[in-house]
Order: structure tokens, then sequence, then C-alpha cells
């Protein structure tokens, strides 16, 4: 059952209802009708009216059974319909002595048969309905079933099947007949416990297979307490024609289908039902020994001194049971709460060395770039004296050179240092209002000396004002990275184009330049972390691979996109859009 | 003495502080060297600087503890100072700020920013 999906079970609950209402409750509806004009009928009639009200109901419970049961389930209520079938026809035999014999029958006769032999099947079909519900085979289960079963036998035998010993009988058949069907009150007894206890859904039907099943047993004690007063048509007998009813309006319901379903399938834990029912077990043997020694003046001390002892032994032992799960249970907690106290402190502990180590690593790249920018101070600084002072054309032009690497090296060292931090997940931005067009201009500017010196032509396109919430030195950096790149990536006497416009609440920067282009399979890894083209491998382009990684972190700090297109050999265009407020 | 204006300039590595001394005597200012944060101190006390370019990180004493020692002595309170640093992340910059320093600039440095810095914290035009 557990394949069946919650829409196949759930959605359609409503419909199922509104289905099985009427055919549920016609069925209980005409089974009292009919039971009403049962006891308005002659003697003759009513034995009929009553094989009929029989019949008519394991003709119920067969279409029940094919109407709302899957095959799986179906076997149980088959051997209801065919017990209380030969229930059926243990009545028609009956009747048919009422009627044309006109009297009772003989005991035992081929009724007993009938009758006796429904038992088995009812209860088999108990069986069955438990097995589907599960659960019913660990070992406290097992001990509970004994426990009822000991309980119900002891009733059953002083009260019903030992009187009979000491009845006068025409013949030990007689006898053994008499105490045969207390004997069957056993099994319907002991399955109905079962039922009560179950993990089964209380659905509906569950409900009225137990009103049933307890009706057709509370008619049979009844009967069996005072079986000389019983005549045909008694009051009795509206007990077990209800019976009939109800199992057949059980059958009928739609319910009838989840009644097999495990929905509460659980391990039979120590309820409050199942605590009452072990102490009402113990209690039994003495409770009945006091009775009978107040009312009968004997006792079966015989049968109750064992039974109860071992009554008390398997209650005894599900106890045990129960004591040492609790001892098993407490013993994995203390494992487990001992397991992850350790696993606490191994956390904790790890946490501090990450904290150690982060500081560490603060420290260390802080201090690193520190060093690497004090001797830098003075090659720049007197470079750029020696530039200022420096005559000669050539070896200005030299010492141009040394400045541009050292300021490329202060580059390097600056992108290895921001993308230190940003492996710390820190970019904190100190956001302002930035004139954005005038960020995208001055890139443009800065760069122009470069685009000159390379024979590239230049170009900014920037009709539009834009405003962004950002850092001006951060979104001056991503400029520069994109406008440097694009001059890098392109031939001399070609161009690079940069494009401001605003596009419904964006600022969008298009750099695009005639370069060399990026293949496809490059472009997924443009913005990782030290990634290089092949093709900036083998021109020999200079670059770190932190350019595009640093652009791409102070985009998504802005809550902004970037994004590439490119054709090989034709050129690159970089699109870089920001959240803008006017 | 001249009539120029003196400036004290404390950095422990010799090459940057003779450049920096360098650059401001070439912009018409006087210049008192210090190797270190307690000589760059006593200097300040005994020469009177209009403005003190400090390095943050000087042995003995960091360019922190001289600008925290120039700012608690009434006398030196007024004293301009330019933390010059190589440590260049934005905390720094605000530590700076926050310990007292009317300017924070990183090294390396451009000259006419260094010379600029200079101009308008004396109020002087180039």
């Amino acid at each position: 059952m557990s394949s069946l999906t919650p829409p196949e079970r759930a959605a359609p609950a409503l419909l199922d209802r509104l289905r099985s209402l009427p055919a549920t409750w016609a069925c209980v509806a005409l089974g009292t009708a009919a039971i009403g004009i049962y006891y308005l009928l002659p003697s003759h009639a009513q034995s009929v009216l009553y094989v009929l009200i029989g019949l008519a109901s394991v003709g119920a419970i067969s279409v029940g059974t094919i109407r709302n049961l899957p095959i799986a389930d179906r076997p149980a209520w088959r051997l209801f319909a065919a017990g209380l079938l030969m229930e059926v026809v243990g009545d028609a035999i009956y009747g048919v002595y009422e009627l044309e014999l006109n009297r009772e029958p003989p005991l035992p006769s081929i009724a007993d048969v009938f009758y006796l032999g429904g038992y088995p099947l009812l209860a088999l079909g108990i069986i069955l309905i438990l097995r589907r519900l599960g659960g019913q085979t660990s070992r406290a289960a097992i001990l509970d079933s004994i426990v009822i079963f000991c309980a119900v036998l002891l009733v059953q035998w002083v009260f019903f099947i030992e009187p009979y010993r000491h009845t006068t009988f025409a013949s030990e058949s007689q006898r053994i007949t008499a105490m045969a069907y207390p004997l069957a009150d056993v099994l319907l007894l002991v399955g109905l416990a079962q039922l009560v206890l179950g993990p089964g859904g209380r659905t509906a039907a569950y409900r009225l297979l137990l009103a049933s099943i307890g009706l057709w047993v509370v008619a049979d004690e009844i009967y069996g307490l005072n079986v000389n007063g019983y005549q045909a048509g008694s009051w009795l007998d509206a007990l077990w024609l209800a019976s009939y009813v109800l199992w057949a309006a059980a059958a009928l319901h739609s319910s009838v289908g989840r009644l097999a379903l495990p929905e509460r399938r659980q391990l039979p834990r120590l309820t409050a039902a199942r605590l009452t029912l072990l102490a009402a077990a113990l209690l039994l043997g003495p409770s009945i020994s006091l009775f009978e020694r107040l009312h009968r003046g004997r006792t079966h001390v015989y049968v109750i001194a064992p039974v109860s002892a071992a009554i008390g032994m398997l209650v005894l032992l599900r106890l045990a049971g129960l004591v040492r799960s609790v001892e098993r249970a407490r013993r994995s907690e203390r494992l487990a709460r001992r397991e992850a106290e350790q696993a606490q402190q191994l956390l904790a502990h790890q946490n501090d060395q990450l904290v150690e180590l982060d500081t560490l690593k603060d420290e260390f790249v802080s201090s690193v770039s520190h060093e690497l920018r004090t001797p830098l101070t003075s090659i720049s600084g007197y470079v750029e004296l020696l530039i200022e002072d420096e005559q000669n054309e050539e070896k200005r032009g030299y010492l141009t050179i040394v400045d541009r690497n050292a300021q490329r090296l202060l580059g390097l060292v600056s992108d290895l240092l921001f993308t230190a931090r940003l492996q710390d997940g820190r970019l904190e931005l100190e956001r302002s209002d930035v004139d954005f067009a005038e960020v995208v201009r001055h890139a443009v500017e800065s760069a122009r000396p470069r685009a000159e010196t390379l024979s590239i032509e230049l170009v900014l396109e920037s009709d539009d004002e834009a405003v962004v919430s950002g850092e001006p030195a951060r979104l001056g950096q991503l400029l520069d990275n994109l406008v440097s790149n694009a001059i890098k990536f392109t031939p001399q006497g070609g161009r690079v184009l940069v494009r401001l416009t605003r596009v419904a609440g964006l600022a969008r920067v298009e750099v695009s330049d005639t370069g060399i282009g990026i293949p496809g399979e490059e472009r997924e890894k443009l913005f990782e972390r030290f990634f290089r083209s092949q093709a900036a491998l083998e021109r020999q382009i200079q670059g770190t691979g932190l350019g595009l990684y640093i652009s791409k972190a102070i985009v998504d700090a802005h809550g902004g996109r970037i994004g590439v297109t490119s054709r090989e050999g034709h050129g690159t265009t970089f699109v870089v859009e920001l959240p803008a407020n006017a | 003495m001249t009539d120029r204006p003196l400036i004290l300039c404390a950095d422990d590595d010799e090459d940057i502080l003779a450049l920096v001394a360098l650059r401001l005597e070439r912009a018409g200012y006087e210049v008192v060297r210090a190797i270190d944060g307690d000589a760059a101190l006593a200097a300040a006390r005994t020469r009177r600087p209009v403005l003190a370019v400090l390095d943050v990180m000087m042995p003995r004493r960091t360019g922190y503890e001289v600008l925290a020692e120039l700012r608690a002595d009434p006398e030196l309170r007024e004293l301009k100072v330019i933390l010059l640093s190589a440590r260049v992340q934005e905390s720094d910059h605000d530590r700076g700020i926050a310990a007292g320093a009317d300017a924070y600039l990183a090294k390396p440095f451009k000259a006419p920013d260094l010379v600029a810095k200079v101009h308008e914290l004396l109020g002087r035009t180039i």
C-alpha cells in the first residue's frame, strides 16, 4: 500500500465519501427496517426473513469487497463472506427444521457443523486483516496476544465451557457440541481484542467491523449463559441480525480500503489501553475466584491458579522487555550524547583554529603587501625623480619603462591583496551616490594615453546621466579593468568603444573591442580566479588572471550583472548592468 | 634659519625618508628628518615644525603612537600630520583619520599628490 501516492489517497477522499455514503446508509437503514419488521412477523416468516437478512449481508459484503478493495486486501473479506454464509446456511437448516418439522433440530445436527465451521473462517479473516495492518510480529505484540488468549480462555472456560461438564446431556457428543460454541467464541474474542488494540487506522469501516464482531460475540455469550432460556424470535436475534447488517455496512464503506492501511504503524508501545489490558489480565484470576466464592460457593482453583500464574509470568516478561528496551534506549542516548559532546568540542576547537588561521592569513597578506610596497615606493619614487631630471630622450624612455613595470608590479600586489580579502567573502562597500557617467569618463580618459601609444581608437559614447549607489573607488577599478583589458587584447589600429546607456532602471556599460575574441568554451571560465585565455598565453599578453574575477566580485557586490559576448577574430563585448538611482 | 616652513619627516626606511625630504625641499620647504618614532617626537618638541609626515610602521614608536602623543600635548596639538603608509586597506585609512591625522597617503605615493596635500594643509597655493 505504500506505493500509493498521497494525491491518490487524499484527493478523491471527498468523492469517495459522497459515493459510498448512500450505500452504507442504505444498508444500515434497510437493515434496521428489516430487523423491525422481523419482530412484527409470525414465527415461520421470521425464519425466512432471518435467512434473507443473512444472505443480503453476505451479498453486500461480496459487492463491497469487489467495489472498494484492491485485490491484495480482498481475501480477508471473502473469508468474512464465506464465514457468514456458513452461519446463514446453519440458520436455513435451523429454519427448515422449525418450519417443516415443527421442532428444533437435534444436537448435534448438520446445522451445528455449519455454525461452528463459520467461526474459523471469520477468525482467519481477522488474522489476515491484522497481518495487513502489520506491527503484530514484535515480541511484545506476541506476548500481549498470548495474555489476551489466556484471559479469554480462562473466562470462557470458567463461565461457559466448564458448566457443561455438570449439565446433563443425552450423549457425550451433545456435550462436546455445546462446549464447542464458547470455544469457538474464544477465536472471535481474541481477534476482536487484537483489532481493538491493533495499529490500524480508525476509519468508519474499521469501527463498523469492530461493532459487528462485538455484537456477534456479545449475542453468543448471552446465549451461552442461558442456553435453555433462548427461544427463536427473542430479542437476542436482533444482536445477530445487527451484526450481519453492520458487517455488510463496513464492507460497503469506502474507507474499508484504508482500514488495512498501516496509518498508525508503530511497535505496540505500552499505551494506557495496553496497560489497562495487562492489569485486567492480572486481576482476572483473583476476581473470578472471589466471584465464584461469593456466588457459587466453589472455585475452579485448578484452572484459575495455573492460568493466573501463566498470565502473571507473561506480564512479567512483557514488563522485563519494556525495562530492557528503556535501558537500551537510555544507553544509546548516553552514547549519542557523548558523541555529540565530542563532536561539539571538536567543532569548537576547529572553529577556534579557523578563526586563528583567518587572522594569521589576514596579517600575512597585509604584511606581504606592506613589505612589497615599501621597496616599490623607493623604486617608483626615484625613477619618477630621474624621469623629471633626465634630458636625454632615449634614457627617459628607458626610465619610463622601469616606471611602468613598477606600476604593474604595484597593480599586481593590489590585486593579490584584494583577491585574498575576497576569498574571505568580504567585500564591504562604502556606498554613496556615484556619478557613474563621470566614473566611466574618467576611466576612458585615463586609458587614452596608452590607447594612443598603441594606435587604438578609443571612443566614448555617453549621452545619459546615471547615478549609482556604490563605492567610487571600486567602480573606478571595475571600469579601469574592463577598458585596459579591451586595449590589451586589441591589435594596433583597432577600435575600443565604451558606451553608457540607461535601460529600465539600470546603468548599462558596454566595452567592445575589435580584438582576437574569446572561444565559447573559455567564456564560462572567464570570471574564475587566475584564469588566462589560451590566446593570452600564446601571444604573451601580460596579466594575472585576476582582473575579471575582481570585476565580477565588484559587480556582484553592487547587485549588478556582468556578461560577455564574443566572436572569435572579430571582437568581444563586455556588458555591465548596475541598478541605477536616477 | 630660513623663512621656509619647517616640515618633520619620519620614516625608518632611509631611502624613502630621503625621497620624501627631497620632494618637500624641492617644493620649497625646510625638512627635519627622523629615523624612528622617538626621534620624530623629540624633533617635534625641539624644532616645532608646522607639519609632520609620519610613516606608520616605525620602530620604538609607531606613527599612531607619535600622533597620539602630539595630540595629547597642548603645545603640539595643532600640528598638521600626514600619515604615509604602505598599509593600504580601507580600515588602515579609517584608523589613521580616526586617530587624528589630517591626511592619510598610501605608499607608493606620487610626488605631486604629496606636495599638493602639504600645500593644501598649510593653506598655500601652488
